[in-house]
């Protein structure tokens, strides 16, 4: 043992490795917010630095292209599966942990083993089912196939949640006489806030980001989501990178500061509803 | 079993109350409308996947299309590429794992530290895929940065080299996906009572005797979680990682063509859905695999609460 | 969606048969179907592409659809540009919800041909009449059964290799003119550590480019390319072999940057403009701009790739034009036919010129306004150009044999001999997977 060494070398080097890695974690977000102001040439020569000479025009070429329409349909595709996944996640999750019932834990099984096919898989029907309906380049099934993908993990969770909700306080409802809607409603669900919240957090973080599905279902120009947009801006723009920077700021902005504000509920709810049940 | 409230035989916590007979429609209506759409999205789409796979522009082939599938190289290729992308989550592990305890032993700047672990996760795929396609090329700024560093034996062609494209690939998903480990793992080690902790130190066990023998063992079963959760990314869910990186091309040759984006190029550029299908079944009782181990960790877990 | 394809088939069939018999011109189908203009309100969608290449094209296609809905006050078009690695995805999956656009963007020969198969456009032959259709250039390209299946636009020379004379001229070494002097020249180069020729194929694009300029050189005609499409000759054999070697000498030579497997391919074409290359290879319609970026044409020699070979093609550049095709379902194939007919109209001909430099695809265009050197050297190799050889074999053969085998044989990871080997192989599969192709490419040879 050598006490002295563990004792002064023990947290240098660990703050050397943290910086390390918050250096490596950070970096690629930072090349993009200080791209987004300098100019392609700026860029080239020194991406690592600090603008010198800040500009805007990146943003101003950006914005002037289909960015607002997309990034409202993104933001309608998004809030409205993920509010809607969340609701219907969370009455199948409290129909699964109230009740006993037979083929309870199979279909619970089933359910979330869901996860695990690949999206792809389930897009060449789905697409071709929309195209005979119509419904390409519709909001609805674009929502609908999202709230579908993301409910199993949803129902996972608040399932795993809502069974830890303590005994004593749902007895003491139904001795009230409460139904179980008024039990749901105004006892279970201000409970699970956490929760709730971290699961809103995770699924937009998920509906807002994703591409595969946007791209294919979503082929008209004024229905695209900022994904779609963006990726393919970056090859339209491939030149001139403080555009695709600006884009791609732009793009994160909103997820950032969402994060960044939620994060500690956000991390408390995300272990709690997790780790139980392992 | 009589209505009424059964008595706790649970870990505390645990909800007591189970409602009524195992007869009763109730949680069928709660439950309702998550099947529905369910069946419609997942139930429809794998019968009807299974169906055209069978099938070639409306006529019966029967397992022609799998054959095909079979015999393509590239399918092949497509396969073992996610299979190499699998090595790569024990590693993912290992580093959220050493990350964590590092976190953990920290006590000042825990929060900051922890925050900025978890904002890649935040990040959109694209994103990520368009700024290290900038940083990564031969001549980018991270080959720039190495070489004036005296470390130009390691600055590779990342993206262009197709005996190191595929790793870069895993190298970018790790770096994106490491912060959640780190948050569960963390979350798990802070619950562990601190007790074993002071008394492995009175102990004097060192850093990695501690760790070894006490944590390990308490966060095994959230590892088990998110080593399961990053297996089933690595096959099914790095399309986008692979579509944005290498403009949809699976380079250089085809050293980062994975099975979503062969599924993706039949389907969509090559206007063969039937091949596409084929190749999808294929893909999905593959990771039929996986649901099996999940599946029977929900079950323990299951049954342990109920 | 089969059922429904299938009756759409069946009816496509069912009309043409009818309209030949109507018309009773065997399988010329050069009398267009008689529809009126109609009366009511009338809403187009284009997609298209070609800003990437021709940049002024944007600003064309508004001033032309202005000037189109001036004379039509009931029609509406509405174009929508495209990227790059979107452009086929994009319709392919709007044709099989047949949905989308009425006018599609087809880059020539296979591009416009494959959809045709497929039954997803019709043929502009019969919407727009034989003598019109006779001055549009490069028309064979899209000629399939008699039939012409998409309008071409505008003219692609395949693919001009561009000298900056004053990055040679600095270090003592004059225009190559062989290929055995274009050699000694990267040689030279890449001794000092300047990068001959720029060029980025991470996208994959630029493989298809150097298959056509290079691989054309030992050719008799593009039938040689599709009998090895079909089998009937085979891609290993030496005179559709021997430029894998030629592309291998030439990294071997040095030519390249060495990033060329990270780079895209508009990315790498940057650095001729910044100085950083002594040469590059452009698209026809974007070469001016890249001649005045780089110092006008005192500075810059445009040219056609050396030779190596001495083939009829050889020395030539490829000549194609990009088209314009009806897809099957629009509602309103006449009035699409004549928009595209009125694009061919002299005034926009030179509206076209005048915008983006490049050269429209019909012979009654005006040469005489064309008084740039370059322009008209391009102009002219164009008119007297060989096949361009991305355009006769199939997309995926395209994607799946030529992209990934000049990355790798860039790369240095495979040998010329292997890559030829490769590319028959896939051809191979493909004549077995896609059970209609080697009926579609027999005629097509025809």
């Amino acid at each position: 043992m050598i006490p002295l060494a563990r004792r002064y070398g023990g947290p240098t080097v660990r703050y050397v490795l943290l910086s390390v890695f918050a250096l490596v974690a950070l970096l690629p977000t930072y090349v993009m917010f200080t791209g987004a102001f300098k100019s392609q040439d700026q860029f080239i020569r020194s991406p690592f630095g600090l603008p010198l000479e800040p500009s805007l025009d990146g943003f101003v070429r950006v914005w002037s292209a289909q960015f607002p329409v997309w990034f409202m349909n993104s933001v309608v595709v998004t809030g409205a599966s993920v509010i809607l996944t969340v609701a219907v996640a969370a009455l199948a999750a409290w129909g699964f942990a109230n009740w006993s019932f037979r083929g309870k834990s199979g279909l619970l099984a089933v359910i979330i083993s869901l996860m695990v096919i690949p999206p792809v898989v389930l897009l060449i029907p789905l697409f071709q089912v929309g195209a005979q309906l119509g419904w390409i380049s519709t909001y609805r099934l674009l929502i609908l196939i999202y709230i579908g993908l993301m409910l199993p993990f949803s129902i996972f969770m608040l399932t795993n949640f809502f069974s830890t909700v303590p005994g004593s306080i749902l007895e003491a409802a139904r001795v009230d006489g409460a139904s179980s809607w008024t039990t749901f409603t105004r006892i279970v669900l201000p409970l699970s806030k956490a929760p709730l919240a971290t699961l809103a957090i995770v699924n937009v973080l998920w509906a807002w980001n994703e591409l595969l599905l946007a791209l294919v279902l979503m082929q008209s120009d004024d229905k695209k989501t900022l994904m779609i947009g963006l990726t393919g801006f970056q090859s339209r723009y491939s030149l001139d990178i403080p555009t695709v920077m600006a884009g791609m700021s732009i793009a994160t902005l909103p997820l950032l500061v969402v994060y960044l504000i939620g994060q500690r509920s956000f991390i408390q709810g995300l272990t709690a509803g997790s780790i139980k049940g392992e | 079993m009589t209505g009424g409230v059964a008595p706790s035989t649970l870990a505390p916590g645990r909800i007591a109350v189970r409602r009524s007979s195992p007869g009763s429609w109730q949680p069928w209506l709660w439950i309702a409308p998550a099947i529905a759409v369910l069946l419609a999205i997942f139930g429809y789409s794998i019968v009807a996947l299974f169906g055209e796979s069978l099938t070639f522009q409306g006529d019966w082939v029967g397992l022609e299309n799998f054959g095909l599938i079979f015999s393509d190289p590239l399918f092949t290729t497509g396969l073992l590429h996610n299979g190499l992308l699998l090595l790569a989550v024990p590693v993912l592990a290992a580093f959220a794992t050493f990350f964590a305890v590092l976190l953990f032993e920290t006590k000042r700047g825990l929060g900051f530290y922890r925050a900025v672990v978890f904002m890649p996760y935040v990040l959109a795929v694209p994103v990520v895929a368009v700024v290290f396609g900038q940083l990564l090329q031969r001549n980018g700024p991270i080959n720039e940065a190495l070489r004036s560093a005296g470390l130009s034996a390691i600055a590779l062609d990342w993206l262009g080299d197709p005996n190191v494209a595929l790793w870069t690939m895993a190298g970018v998903i790790m770096w994106k996906e490491v912060g959640f480990g780190v948050v569960l793992i963390l979350a798990r080690m802070l619950t562990v009572s601190t007790e074993m902790y002071e008394a492995a130190k009175l102990d004097g066990a060192g850093f990695w005797r501690t760790h070894w023998s006490i944590t390990l063992p308490e966060i095994r079963p959230i590892l088990g979680f998110y080593v399961v959760t990053e297996a089933i990314t690595m096959v099914s869910w790095v399309f986008n990682y692979v579509y944005v990186l290498t403009n949809g091309q699976g380079g250089p040759g085809n050293a980062t063509v994975v099975s979503e984006l062969y599924i993706y190029r039949n389907a969509f550029q090559y206007q063969q859905p039937e091949l596409a299908a084929a190749a999808a079944v294929i893909l999905f009782l593959g990771t039929m695999l996986f649901v099996i181990v999940f599946v029977r960790m929900q079950r323990r877990s299951l049954r342990v609460s109920s | 969606m089969t059922t429904t394809r299938k009756l759409a088939g069946a009816l496509l069939v069912a009309t043409a048969l009818v309209l030949t018999a109507c018309t009773g011109a065997g399988s010329g189908g050069s009398t267009p179907v008689n529809t009126a203009f109609p009366t009511e309100k009338v809403k187009l969608t284009m997609w298209w592409w070609g800003e990437q290449e021709a940049p002024g094209a944007q600003k064309y296609v508004d001033e032309a659809i202005a000037a189109y809905e001036k004379k039509h006050p009931n029609v509406t078009i509405d174009a929508v540009l495209q990227t790059t690695d979107g452009l086929v995805p994009s319709f392919q999956t709007a044709a099989a919800s047949k949905t989308g656009p009425d006018i599609e963007y087809f880059w020539g020969g296979t591009n416009a041909l494959t959809p045709a198969w497929q039954k997803q456009i019709t043929p502009i032959s019969d919407y727009i009449p034989k003598e019109e259709l006779s001055h549009y250039l490069n028309a064979t390209e899209e000629t399939y059964d008699g039939k012409v299946w998409t309008a071409p636009w505008y003219v692609q020379p395949s693919f001009p290799l561009l000298i900056r004379k004053d990055v040679l001229a600095k270090n003592g070494l004059s225009v190559p003119t062989t290929w055995d002097q274009l050699m000694s020249v990267c040689d030279a180069l890449s001794s000092k550590g300047i990068t001959t020729i720029a060029g980025g194929v991470k996208d994959g694009w630029f493989g298809g480019w150097l298959y056509s300029i290079l691989g054309s050189q030992d050719l008799s005609s593009q039938s040689d390319v599709l009998a090895a499409v079909v089998g009937t000759q085979s891609f290993t054999d030496a005179k559709q072999a021997e430029w894998w070697t030629r592309l291998a000498e030439s990294k071997q030579h040095g030519c390249w940057n060495n990033d060329i497997n990270s780079l895209e391919l508009y990315q790498a074409q940057q650095r001729f403009v910044d100085g950083a290359a002594a040469m590059t290879i452009t698209a026809g319609t974007d070469a001016p701009n890249f001649v005045k970026k780089a110092g006008g044409d005192a500075n810059v020699e445009v040219t056609a790739m050396p030779s190596w070979a001495d083939g009829p093609y050889a020395g030539k550049l490829g000549s194609s034009s990009q088209t314009l095709g009806i897809t099957s379902w629009s509602k309103y194939p006449q009035v699409a036919a004549d928009f595209i007919m009125f694009l061919h109209t002299s005034a926009q001909l030179d509206a076209w010129y005048a915008a983006t430099g490049a050269m429209p695809a019909d012979d009654r265009f005006d040469l005489s306004q064309v008084t740039s050197p370059a322009k008209k050297k391009l102009f002219d190799m164009a008119s007297h150009g060989g096949p361009y050889l991305e355009n006769y074999i199939p997309p995926q053969l395209d994607s799946d044999a030529v992209f990934k085998n000049v990355q790798l044989v860039l790369q240095g990871s495979t040998t010329p001999a292997q890559a030829a080997a490769d590319m028959e192989a896939t051809a191979k599969r493909l004549r077995s997977t896609d059970r209609t192709l080697v009926k579609n490419y027999t005629v097509w040879a025809r």
